[in-house]
Parts: C-alpha cells; structure tokens; sequence
C-alpha cells in the first residue's frame, strides 16, 4: 500500500536542483563526446575484428546484442515496476538481474563507440549519418543521467524511469541508423558478419 | 553471491569505459606529431567506401583502389566520377547519398591512395 505524503517544504526545490546537476552532468557527457569527434583526425582504422569478417560486422552485431540486452533489460524494468505480471512472483535477484543485463548492453556498446569516434569522429556527410553521431553522443550523455540517477538519492520520482526510457529509445535510434542500414542497405557482396 | 557478481561486472564495464576515454586521448596523433586533419575526402571515404574497399583502399570485397589501381582504372577523372554516382553492378549509386561536391572529393581522395 502506498500513501500520497505532501513533499516537506524545500524537498522539492532540492529534488530539482539535484535534477538539474544530474541533466548537466549527462550533457556534459554529450557535448564532450561531440567535441572530441569533431576535433579528433579520424584514423580510418579497423582496431580490431575478432571473428567477424570487418570491423563494421563486428560493430553491427555488438550494437544488435545491445539492443536484444536492452530489450531484456527493459522487460526487467516494466516487471520491477509491475507494468508486467509475468513471471506472477517477482523473484528477489530480477533487481539484480536488471542491473547485469543493462551493465552489459553498456560494456557491448564500448568497443563500438571506441571504433566510431576513434576511426570516424563526428561526421555529418549525410542526414542518417548526421542523426547517427548525434544519438550516439546523446546516447552516453542520457545513460549518465539514468547511472546517477539511480545512484542520486532524492530526485524526482519519475526521473530513473523516464531515464531508462529515453536511454532504450536512444539506443534504438542508433541502431536504426547503423545496424539496420548496414543490414539493409550494404552492397551485396559485403558479408553480413 | 549473484549480488556480489553483478557488482564486479559493473566495476569492470566502468573500468572498460575508463581505458576506453584513456586510450581515446592516449593514442590521440594531433597531440604528439601535429599531424594535419583528415580530408573530407578521406572522411566521407572512410564513412561510404571503406567497408568494401578497405580501409586504406587495399581492396575487400570491392576492388582495390590503391597504388594506382582506380586511376589505372578510369584515366579520367570524371569518368570515376560518373561511376560512383551512377553505380554499376555490385557498386552502389552514391548520386542519392553524396552531393556531386562530396562524390569529387571521395573520388579525388581515392586517387591520391
């Protein structure tokens, strides 16, 4: 049972200054992903491969195991916050699992965004392209805000939620402007891994 | 224990995130050889033709175009042009994606390869 309580006076001018410091904190983030992408003399190099036949193959797929880890780990959100009734009984580590799973959608992502700004920079040759650098600075920018989010005490109560929210539909942006154009749109005879 | 887990996960993907800005930063040519900034050419390269051609146009999937391979290729200038515009078999039209600007600079930067 929960109880609507009146917020004590000043509790929520300092939820929002805190709000404000968190937001400044995740743009700071942004801007200084752009600014080096914009400054930084793109190597043009393909740092590492693994098993994949091109770096771009191994940036598609780590960004696509991003996306199917987000969407697990939003699935995990909605059951924390009884969106979803499925399993019925919350079982006790789904916090936990919820944090691993979001923890490794974000450790995927590093060796991607590593290659993109280390070998391409920011770039704006075309509107995909464009949108593609911008969501991916904005990407690491939200996802700073959603991390304190989680660890700032007293913010507003929609804050980690709508958070996590925009950090999924983010990431969803920049895997439609890269994986899903490469997916869809690579020459024929480039492989797809 | 499964807490215990997660928590070194996190510490480690932080500890990932950190070597990654370092090495961002670390490995930075302008901060220690000056070196001048890449082309447009060599950007939009390095964004449309790379992934067939090759990183430095030593050829992938798509021929290569280094050490004078394209300008054995197409003598003309304007030739190569036309081709990267228009596409031809598994090469893809860029008209719709580059400005004729763009398509004389990749194509320029490719010659110099």
């Amino acid at each position: 049972m929960t109880h609507s309580v009146a917020a004590p006076a000043g509790t929520e001018g300092t939820a929002a200054r805190r709000l404000v410091l968190v937001l400044l904190a995740g743009s700071a983030v942004a801007v200084a992903l752009g600014v080096y992408g914009r400054a930084h003399d793109p190597t043009h190099e393909q740092p590492y491969t693994l098993f994949f036949s091109s770096t771009i193959q191994l940036k598609v797929w780590f960004a696509t195991a991003a996306l199917a880890l987000a969407v697990l780990q939003v699935l995990l959100g909605l059951r924390l916050y009884d969106k979803i009734t499925v399993p019925r009984r919350t079982p006790s580590w789904l916090g936990d699992a919820h944090r691993l799973v979001g923890t490794l959608a974000f450790a995927v992502t590093l060796p991607v965004a590593y290659q993109c700004l280390w070998a391409l920079g920011f770039q704006s040759t075309d509107t995909r392209v464009l949108v593609h650098s911008l969501l991916g600075c904005f990407f690491y920018g939200i996802f700073t805000v959603k991390v304190l989010a989680v660890r700032v005490r007293g913010l507003p109560g929609p804050t980690l939620p709508v958070a996590g929210g925009v950090v999924f539909v983010t990431l969803v942006g920049v895997w439609l402007t890269s994986a899903l154009w490469f997916f869809t749109s690579r020459p024929p005879r480039l492989p797809a891994y | 224990m499964f807490r215990k887990l997660v928590n070194v996960v996190e510490v480690l993907a932080a500890v990932g995130a950190v070597v990654a800005v370092v090495l961002l930063f670390a490995n930075e040519p302008g901060s220690t050889t000056g070196s001048t900034p890449a082309s447009p050419g060599a950007a939009l390269f390095a964004a449309n033709c790379a992934s067939c051609h090759g990183a430095d146009g030593e050829g992938g999937v798509g021929p290569q175009l280094a050490d004078g391979a394209v300008v054995k290729q197409f003598p003309s200038v304007d030739d190569q042009i036309t081709f990267v515009r228009d596409g031809s078999g598994s090469m893809p039209a860029f008209g719709g994606q580059l400005s004729p600007a763009q398509i004389r600079q990749v194509v320029e930067y490719t010659r110099t390869l």
